[in-house]
């Protein structure tokens, strides 16, 4: 709602609008509240008057088996208050590392000269296969098939490592198509302007190219990046013990579900702080935007 | 292979069931006399039932009891494919393998003729779960577990398993696996299982075991030496042995470099959680145990797995 306001008033008002057009802000806001409580109420409703809503809550929302699984204990329970840590810095070091290659990858397919048109087409069929395979199957090959190929060091690792490799190997592909719609979607007077004033071909780049292709991909970015903290759950076929797989043990080992519920709740707490994150820059361009168009 | 330790719990739940089952027998007309039941397989895997069913009784009952009267509905993990020697060419209904051959066993004795036992799949994920269950049982070398038997229904044992380990034939394990050099490897397991758990309690290994969503996952991590090696049921440990786990030449790599001693864990059929034909199943697996057929079922089928040699944890 807050970054709603900010947008300049005299600016043309599109579909967001339409409510305050005819509604006070107190009476939406009355009307949000009510409907959420009436929603949730019927969630709620169904999970205790269903003819196995007993069940269903003990299954999922058992507070001692949540607690259990949330610290792990000496019997068996995985702990998933410490599987999420591998998640998150698997999720940090992999977004760094996708966010550099993927802007090298969306840098070559965007470059014109007839030398790198190998470089190019390699770029592209990349991207091509990446986006193409799912993210398991990139991991069993990569998580197994690099320790199989026997090459030294590379098929030393630790599992994690493969985790990590294959997330970027994907994600690069993603990104990279995402920072070439960015790039793209500089206005092709701007590079004119910038030779024109004699700046070389990569500080055009470097100054006036990338600044406001980014700009304009961060929202569709940190969309990728809230899909790729999810996809840290996958590496768990590798035998890697984070939330999602701490929480299936737990759940094999009792057969409770209350852990798979801890789980999701902290992936909430990672993904929903990015996901409001990303909302409010969309706004904030948005507003700007309308400013400019103004 | 597939989880937990039962130990010698008493099947309570199991014991709840017979007697509600008896409630209903009773009221039958033909109530007759409820006979002890004898202690089928070992005694620390069944269930101290006091009285059950008759073969006679569950003969006229049990069509009443099926998922679809009639006929015997059965389940087993078809979805992910069924193996020697419980199935053979993931055909159960050509009544060859252990557990097929079981469950027309099981069929004759309640008086179902082959032709009225039908198949259907049930992924081994989803068989534990509490709620409805499409089959009357599911036969998939599921082991009776007490935190299980919570959300499901088991019938007692036809079958008693000990886990064993697997490793590379290249590993120095194959020479050097005495308990205190046992804890120094790195395992992997499949999620859930039994294996795992006894990698846990009785392995005790200094480094965490691995763990994988499914035994594939665990077996290949062992085929690339990412693993030293993996705990699994002896049965499931002499088919990735001798089967499962090549490399490129087809040449097996892995070996079976021994059996635990048993924990009392054993494979039972998997019902509905309090299935009125828990007891007239068990009845039927009691006499197939007291007139041989069990014996005989697995000196045919499972005989190579007596071959396995004996180690300690």
């Amino acid at each position: 709602m807050s970054q709603r306001t900010d947008a300049p008033s005299s600016a043309p008002q599109l579909f967001s609008s339409r409510r305050r057009l005819h509604l006070s802000p107190r009476y939406s806001r009355v009307a949000s509240l009510a409907s959420t409580v009436v929603v949730l109420g019927l969630f709620v409703a169904a999970t205790f008057f269903a003819p196995g809503g007993v069940q269903f809550r003990h299954f999922f929302f058992d507070p001692h088996q949540m607690w259990a699984s949330l610290l792990g204990n000496n019997r068996g329970l995985a702990s998933v208050g410490k599987g999420i840590w591998t998640n998150i810095w698997m999720f940090c070091l992999c977004e760094v590392l996708v966010l550099i290659l993927g802007l090298l990858l969306a840098w070559v397919r965007i470059t014109t000269s007839a030398i790198l048109a190998p470089l190019r087409m390699l770029a592209t069929v990349y991207t091509d296969v990446f986006r193409g395979i799912p993210i398991l199957l990139v991991f069993i090959i990569v998580g197994f098939g690099l320790s199989e190929l026997n090459i030294g060091w590379i098929s030393q690792q630790n599992p994690p490592f493969y985790g990590c490799m294959a997330i970027t190997i994907t994600y690069t592909a993603y990104v990279a198509e995402v920072y070439r719609a960015g790039l793209h979607s500089v206005p092709n007077g701007q590079i004119l302007a910038a030779r024109s004033l004699g700046l070389s071909e990569a500080t055009t780049m470097r100054r006036v190219i990338l600044p406001q292709a980014i700009r304009t991909v961060i929202p569709p970015l940190l969309n990728d990046f809230i899909s790729m903290q999810k996809d840290t759950a996958l590496v768990s076929i590798l035998g890697i013990t984070e939330a999602v797989q701490s929480a299936q043990i737990n759940a094999a080992q009792s057969f409770n579900d209350s852990g798979l519920v801890v789980a999701a709740l902290l992936f909430l707490c990672m993904t929903i702080p990015l996901t409001r994150f990303t909302d409010g820059l969309i706004d904030r361009d948005r507003a700007r935007r309308l400013v400019a168009a103004r | 292979m597939r989880e937990r330790v039962a130990g010698g719990v008493v099947h309570s739940e199991i014991i709840n069931l017979l007697k509600g089952c008896i409630v209903r027998i009773i009221r039958l007309p033909l109530a007759g006399a409820l006979v002890a039941t004898v202690l089928v397989l070992t005694p620390a895997s069944n269930a101290l039932a006091t009285s059950a069913p008759t073969l006679a009784q569950c003969q006229s009952t049990i069509n009443s009891l099926e998922y679809h009267p009639g006929t015997l509905t059965a389940a087993t993990d078809l979805t992910n494919g069924v193996y020697e020697p419980w199935f053979v060419n993931n055909k159960p209904s050509n009544g060859q393998g252990y557990e097929a051959a079981v469950v027309y066993g099981v069929a004759k004795e309640l008086g179902i003729t082959a032709s009225h036992v039908n198949w259907v799949a049930e992924p081994f994920d989803a068989s534990y779960t509490p709620g409805f269950k499409h089959f009357d049982f599911d036969i998939n070398e599921i082991s009776y577990t007490a935190e299980r038997a919570k959300a499901v229904s088991f019938s007692t044992s036809y079958y008693n398993v000990t886990q064993s380990i697997v490793t590379l034939k290249t590993s120095k394990m194959v020479k050097a696996h005495s308990p205190s050099e046992l804890k120094t490897y790195l395992y992997g397991d499949q999620i859930g299982t039994t294996g795992l758990s006894y990698i846990q309690n009785y392995i005790k290994p200094t480094r965490a075991a691995r763990v994988y969503p499914t035994l594939q996952g665990a077996l290949t991590a062992l085929a690339v030496g990412q693993i030293d090696a993996v705990v699994l049921d002896t049965p499931d440990g002499q088919y990735a042995a001798s089967a499962e786990v090549t490399n490129a030449q087809k040449k097996l790599i892995a070996t079976q470099i021994g059996q635990f001693p048993s924990t009392g864990e054993h494979y039972g059929m998997l019902f509905a959680k309090n299935s009125k034909m828990v007891a007239c199943v068990n009845t039927a697996i009691q006499a197939l145990a007291a007139n041989g057929t069990l014996a005989a079922l697995q000196k045919k089928w499972l005989s190579i797995y007596n071959a396995v040699p004996s180690i300690r944890p």
